[in-house]
């Protein structure tokens, strides 16, 4: 066991957690001053449900001894064998249980990731049956496929440094499905939906970026060059989607905003994700500017189609998510990264293929079971609020609390 | 290459980086709520900006190659030979990570200078500003200071984690925009008080939390000497938040909450410089020192009648200069064999700090005058009065930040 690498990947543990509080302020803050507590507490809560989940079912799932290249069995059900002893097979420089809570708390923020594009309407316990189940289904074994020993897509050689499939892609896809299947807020399009609170969705983007790096950085899972590396390109990539942001609305639409510089830097941070750990400073920079391009026209054209992607997930995360992985593909070279492998720049096409290829069979994967799981949990219990209730505001209907309370 | 000195680095690295959202909302809450955004804005695109500038030719200019003392020369423009290998400045961890942490201080010294011109500044002529300052006086300032050939480093000058770098240089700038951009409108006759005091409280603990991270992470390792940083800030804050609130206790009659935030934030100033040098009863002095100083030095603003609305000039500049003359006053070859202070017999140091203080000033008066006269030229620094009065988050950003 290493100490300095077991050093950092706890303190990443505590970063990448901070990184729900965070998503709960940036989007707690840009929804109607009356639903601020109910879109908190969808990020929140995951910290109790996707906890739970991971030690009896989802770390098993993921991460234990492979079937079929699918999932894992249910031999370490409630953590057996689980202990302070290396894995063989992962991060095999730190206690298995140092690994297992650090990747705990991407499965936490990943369903809650979600929850933006369904904001302001979805009653509070369909959707934790929708959160637990989608975990189950979804997360559990698109983890295993990406980063399991004997997973089939890892066996493949398709690359995923931090989670850009496994998080950014299915959040993405599992939104796209929720906005099909739940339909837009009331009003949507014809009043304003005005952001109640925009110093808070700045402050819990300061809290994303400063945990991002203990997600990417941390998923070198040893205090190395890789760690270095992957730690610089976040900060770059994050950087560089917050300035092509911030140009394009400027020439666009006028004037630069603080919600366009957050989610610019939102947007390069998701997309740089999958690289991290295998491009370059410059290469990053040119993935960031890319991610500040597309995902701002991603979200422009949801404005066009009428689609009530309420927080813009799928511009973002998954637009994002889709564009990173396959920039691996482009951009990786083994010069940064020996671990690592070429990509089309450096003379490997094939490389391209195998992430695009991961690119459509999560995308596609995660887009079918959560339109089913939604149908599913609609038919049986009802996922929208009643039109008075929605109206009255998530806070007061479905937690008998407000959020403000001046004297 | 040492893993348990690039795990610390990499973590210390990323706390440096919170301090910039931290002050955003330390700013943000206190301004009027019209201009609540564009003050966060003004330090949150700075991690965009310099971030861009560091990569393409300002960490080039800061600790690449010696030119003259005075700057670095343009052979690491866009990263080239910053690689994975330990560097000359960081025998331990990969250059590209110092350069990273490195570049975390640039950011958050511009956007410290913002406090002295909130809720009057165009965007555009913000962001010419804060392009052009960077480059003509953090770069050069940096390298002098830091570089191993740079005049202020060559003549022992000792700044552990950048009181003159940063802080006495955002100062000295601050006090140049207030007087150059002149007062708000109806500064002195309306009410301006903060608009959310919570949001500055907790921008102050983020500070805090981020400042163990700069001071403690300027050991460059996880060495004993980031042990004692890390204690000497803690102890020097807790002094400068005691003092500062007790100042105005007697003084005003009442603490504040805003005299608590601002006599720490004081104290984490004047311990910058000297907190892996001095031991940690001498940084409770400094700490407490500098609460009453800068408490003392925004009261005589108001005297004075410039408008430095956020006190960048009162905590940042008084303070660093607290701090850099107190290192050499402090400074013990007992905790840290770097040098000794005049305290422990050896004057010369308080001399070299002077000198240092005096030249950054000198240096950062001038060319941060010169600079915005010329942006005042080209783009104009203020925003018409009638924006100004209808605030900057409409004017400026086309957005509100409370639609409660």
């Amino acid at each position: 066991m290493d100490k300095a690498d077991t050093a950092f990947i706890l303190a990443s543990a505590g970063l990448v957690l901070l990184m729900t509080p965070g998503l709960a302020l940036f989007y707690g803050g840009m929804v109607r001053g009356k639903n601020v507590l109910g879109t908190i507490m969808q990020s929140f809560f995951m910290i109790a449900l996707i906890s739970i989940e991971w030690v009896y079912l989802g770390y098993s799932m993921s991460f234990g001894p492979d079937v079929a290249g699918v999932i894992g069995d249910l031999s370490w059900f409630a953590l057996n064998g689980v202990g302070n002893a290396p894995s063989p097979d992962y991060a095999t420089t730190i206690p298995q249980t140092v690994f297992m809570i650090y990747q705990c708390m991407f499965a936490i923020i990943t369903p809650a990731l979600i929850t933006g594009a369904f904001a302001e309407r979805v009653r509070f316990v369909p959707f934790l049956v929708f959160a637990l189940l989608w975990t189950i289904l979804v997360y559990n074994p698109v983890c295993h496929w990406v980063w399991a020993k004997g997973g089939w897509l890892a066996q493949m050689g398709v690359l995923d440094f931090a989670g850009g499939l496994v998080v950014h892609v299915t959040c993405g896809a599992a939104a796209l499905a929720a906005v099909l299947v739940v339909g837009p807020r009331r009003g949507y399009g014809r009043t304003s939906f005005m952001p109640h609170n925009l110093p808070m969705t700045l402050m819990g983007t300061g809290l994303l970026w400063f945990g991002w790096f203990g997600f990417n950085g941390g998923s070198a899972l040893a205090a190395n060059e890789v760690a270095a590396t992957a730690f610089v390109s976040t900060h770059l990539a994050g950087m560089a989607g917050m300035f092509m942001w911030v140009l394009m609305e400027r020439f666009v639409m006028g004037n630069a905003t603080t919600l366009g510089a957050a989610s610019g830097a939102i947007a390069g941070l998701a997309t740089i994700t999958p690289a991290a750990g295998f491009v370059g400073p410059n290469a990053a920079i040119v993935i960031g500017f890319l991610a500040g391009v597309i995902c701002f026209l991603a979200v422009r054209l949801k404005s066009r189609l009428k689609f009530d992607d309420s927080l813009d997930v799928v511009g973002i995360h998954g637009v994002g998510g889709i564009v990173g992985t396959l920039c691996l593909g482009i951009f990786a070279s083994t010069q940064v990264n020996p671990a690592g492998v070429d990509g089309l720049l450096a003379g490997n096409s094939a490389q391209l293929v195998k992430q695009a290829i991961g690119v459509l069979v999560v995308g596609g994967y995660t887009l079918v079971v959560s339109w089913i799981l939604l149908k599913v949990i609609d038919s049986v219990m009802g996922l929208r609020l009643t039109e008075e209730d929605e109206v009255t505001g998530l806070d007061s209907v479905e937690h008998s609390e407000t959020a403000y309370n001046h004297q | 290459m040492n893993t348990g000195d690039t795990a610390f680095m990499l973590i210390a690295t990323a706390m440096v980086m919170l301090m910039t959202p931290g002050l955003a909302l330390f700013y943000g809450g206190l301004v009027r709520s019209k201009n609540v955004l564009a003050t966060t804005m003004q330090s949150f695109v700075c991690l965009g900006l310099i971030s861009m500038l560091w990569v393409v030719y300002g960490y080039s200019l800061a600790f690449g190659p010696d030119v003259g003392h005075f700057i670095g020369n343009l052979d690491h423009a866009f990263l080239k030979g910053v690689g994975l290998e330990p560097g000359p400045y960081s025998a331990t961890i990969p250059s590209l990570l110092f350069c990273a942490f490195q570049l975390m201080f640039a950011i958050i010294t511009p956007a410290l200078i913002t406090g002295a011109f909130a809720e009057r500044m165009k965007f555009t002529a913000f962001l010419a500003f804060t392009i052009l300052w960077s480059t003509l006086v953090y770069l050069p300032v940096c390298h002098w200071v830091w570089g191993q050939e740079g005049w202020l480093f060559k003549m022992g000058a000792l700044d552990f984690a950048g009181g003159t770098v940063i802080h006495i240089n955002s100062g000295a700038a601050a006090l140049v925009a207030a007087l150059v951009l002149g007062k708000r409108k109806g500064y002195g006759r309306d009410s301006m008080h903060p608009h959310n005091l919570p949001m500055t409280v907790l921008g102050a603990g983020l500070l805090w939390f981020g400042w163990f991270g700069f001071n403690a992470g300027s050991a460059l390792g996880a060495s004993p000497i980031a042990v004692l940083a890390l204690f000497t800030t803690q102890v020097a804050t807790g002094a400068g938040a005691l003092a500062w609130v007790i100042a105005e206790w007697k003084v005003q009659g009442k603490p504040t909450t805003l005299g608590a935030a601002s006599g720490a934030l004081a104290g984490l100033v004047a311990i910058t410089p000297g907190a892996g040098f001095v031991s940690p009863v001498s940084a409770i002095i400094m700490g407490g020192v500098a609460g009453v100083l800068c408490y003392l030095a925004v009261l005589a603003k108001s005297k004075l009648g410039y408008d430095d609305s956020l006190d960048v000039v009162g905590v940042h500049g008084v303070g660093g200069i607290w701090g850099a003359l107190a290192t050499g006053i402090f400074a013990s070859s007992v905790v840290n064999p770097a040098g000794n202070g005049l305290l422990n017999g050896n004057p010369h140091q308080l001399v070299v700090q002077a000198i240092g203080v005096g030249s950054t000033i000198a240096y950062s008066v001038v060319v941060t005058f010169i600079l915005l006269k010329v942006i005042d030229v080209i783009i104009g620094l203020r925003v018409s009065s009638d924006d100004e009065t209808q605030g900057l988050d409409l004017t400026q950003h086309s957005e509100v930040g409370y639609n409660l």
